[in-house]
């Protein structure tokens, strides 16, 4: 096993940021750790990368301690918010990377792997946000690792630069390497990952392919006002859930098109009409129930009764 | 873990989990182009040719360590220059080496103490610290730097010494003045490290500041000891930098002329050499423990 956490927990004073985490990653998996701001994830792959050390439980990176330069050596990250110093070379700071690793892949590939070949001579500071992320992934991969740590690597992108580095990532993971990252973009998992892990409130609730965590957290959250009952909503195949909050109706789909075409068809009357991508924030306390113990609630056992059927 | 029926785990149930022991050895997975880096020396250059080049594209970096004191020197030392002690050394001769002194104690203040606060609040050093790389490299590689800084400092103050101030010496003393310059103010390094690591990133500038400056004044680099209030001439031999400084006036002229420039007799020069031993043992211990503490807490 590459990564094995039993029981993890972190406490941070009052606040319980990790509330008992299992989790076993093989090599050569894409794994995505799924969950709100807030979660976790980041708490999580603190002490997976061994710069945390949980409160209670135990964490292996490659059958070890992840601290140990052993470890360290076959492991890349990225961090959110690692200030490289601004007055330096792109080349340059790849450069002092590869000398960090006792095996590097050569500059070139590198600056390919990340896309960097035209930026190579451009000062840290003068990069976009997008280039910035894209030099982190390069840092990643200056050890050639066999594992990668990205700590929400797109959150400040734009779509199409999202996409491009997202290309970037699986080309390194079909060298056969293993990928963990964590994100809170439902869209993303699913092109990226193999297997999803959803954490909300320090606690995995639940774990599967990214297919699978669709059917559970609904990609889209349709908004409207309308005369129509929760179960006939409910009943349609193109709908997860259906709540009634502040008077608006509030369905979760994957399939937003197609469930308004029905309901449109149906002849039923929208008002207020509003199509966003699903807040997993919103997403989990209806999954949960709103309970902070951990019970799986009724909404998320119907749910999945519904994915077994 | 409370996950959800048929999907919690999917694939990794325990009858699924090889048997494997604990701790079994997966074998590295290097890529086909992977090659082997290069050794510890190749890092070390590495880490401080980064250091001095990222330095050099700051200007007002290298202005504030290596002008600051010079344009000092200047100010103060040029005017001074017509007046000679009673033995023939010219007055801006005793001065240099009090403004030698306060440039590398700036510098390694500010290029370890308030450098290296900056790096560990943008979380810089904490991916440095998710990497392989020995702790010893970033501090290797802020060392060096410092050296090849302070010996810049000191050439430029040299030579304005000698071809604006009148400084003259004889070309054993302008080595033996560079040198115990150089060590000297190495050997306050920890207390810059010790800062860096002790301060939090935004007041690091502030108390260095609040540090050398008073630390220059009592301890003779500006102004000589004969002219300032008694209690600061009390005070200054327990203050290491005073030690350096007489280190640094000695290699410049005779115990005679030292004291009749500072109006302080200065003692053997083992003293003064195990004074700096002593600063430099303490603050590294010092440095060490925060650098601990700070890595500890970041890991709590």
């Amino acid at each position: 096993m590459v990564i094995e956490m039993r029981g993890v927990t972190k406490r941070y004073g009052d606040v319980l940021a990790l509330a008992g985490i299992d989790l076993e990653v093989e090599q050569g998996e894409v794994v995505a750790v799924l969950g709100p701001n807030g979660a976790g994830k980041t708490t999580a792959i603190a002490v997976m990368l061994g710069l945390t050390r949980p409160s209670s439980g135990m964490v292996r990176c490659f059958g070890g301690d992840p601290a140990r330069a052993e470890a360290r050596s076959r492991i890349g990250v990225m961090l959110q918010e690692s200030g490289v110093p601004g007055s330096l070379k792109v080349v340059e700071i790849v450069g002092l990377f590869q000398r960090y690793y006792p095996h590097t892949l050569p500059l070139e590939e590198i600056l390919q792997r990340a896309d960097l070949v035209e930026k190579r001579g451009q000062l840290v500071n003068t990069l976009s946000g997008g280039e910035r992320q894209r030099l982190y992934f390069a840092l990643a991969i200056a050890g050639d690792p066999d594992l990668v740590f990205l700590d929400e690597p797109t959150v400040a992108l734009d779509v199409s630069t999202r996409r491009a580095f997202w290309k970037q990532v699986l080309g390194f993971a079909a060298l056969g390497k293993t990928v963990l990252f964590s994100t809170h973009y439902l869209h993303e998992v699913e092109a990226v990952a193999g297997r999803v892990v959803v954490v909300d409130r320090g606690r995995v609730i639940a774990a599967g392919t990214p297919g699978a965590i669709k059917r559970l957290v609904a990609e889209a959250t349709v908004r409207f006002t309308a005369d129509i009952a929760l179960e006939r909503l409910s009943a349609m195949s193109e709908v997860q859930w259906a709540a009634r909050e502040e008077g608006f109706v509030v369905v979760a789909s994957n399939e937003p098109e197609a469930l308004l075409r029905r309901l449109f068809a149906e002849g039923i009357a929208l008002r207020d009409l509003r199509v966003s991508d699903t807040d997993l924030e919103a997403a989990f306390v209806h999954l949960t129930g709103g309970a902070g113990d951990g019970a799986v609630p009724a909404a998320a056992q119907a749910s999945a009764e519904r994915m077994r059927a | 873990m409370s996950a959800i029926g048929p999907l919690s785990q999917a694939g990794h149930g325990a009858d699924a989990r090889p048997a494997a022991a604990p701790g079994a050895s997966i074998p590295r997975r290097l890529s086909p182009t992977a090659v082997r880096s290069g050794g510890r020396l190749a890092l070390l250059a590495a880490q401080v040719r980064c250091e001095l080049v990222s330095t050099a594209r700051v200007p007002e970096f290298l202005i504030g360590v290596v002008a600051i004191p010079v344009m000092l020197f200047v100010m103060f030392g040029v005017p001074n220059a017509r007046w000679e002690l009673p033995d023939g050394t010219r007055f801006s001769t005793m001065m240099m080496p009090g403004f030698g002194a306060f440039g590398l104690l700036s510098l390694v203040i500010f290029a370890f103490g308030v450098d290296i606060a900056a790096e560990r609040g943008r979380g810089w050093l904490r991916l440095m610290r998710a990497t392989p790389a020995p702790y010893w490299a970033y501090f290797g590689g802020k060392f060096v730097t410092s050296l090849v800084l302070a010996s810049v400092t000191l050439v430029v103050l040299f030579t304005v010494g000698a071809l604006v101030a009148q400084v003259q010496l004889p070309a054993g003393r302008w080595s033996s003045l560079f040198v115990v310059l150089l060590l000297g103010g190495m050997s306050l390094a920890p207390l810059g490290f010790a800062l860096g690591f002790l301060a939090r990133p935004r007041a690091a500038s502030t108390i260095g500041n609040l540090v050398f400056l008073p630390l220059s004044f009592a301890s003779g680099f500006f102004i000589p000891l004969r002219e300032l209030p008694q209690f600061l001439r009390d005070l200054a031999p327990y203050l290491p930098t005073y030690h350096y400084a007489q280190l640094a006036w000695r290699a410049a002229a005779s115990a005679e002329t030292v004291e009749v420039y500072t109006g302080l007799a200065p003692g053997p020069v083992w003293v003064h050499v195990l004074w700096l031993a002593a600063t430099f043992a303490l603050f590294a211990a010092v440095a060490v423990w925060a650098y601990r503490r700070q890595r500890s807490r970041e890991q709590a």
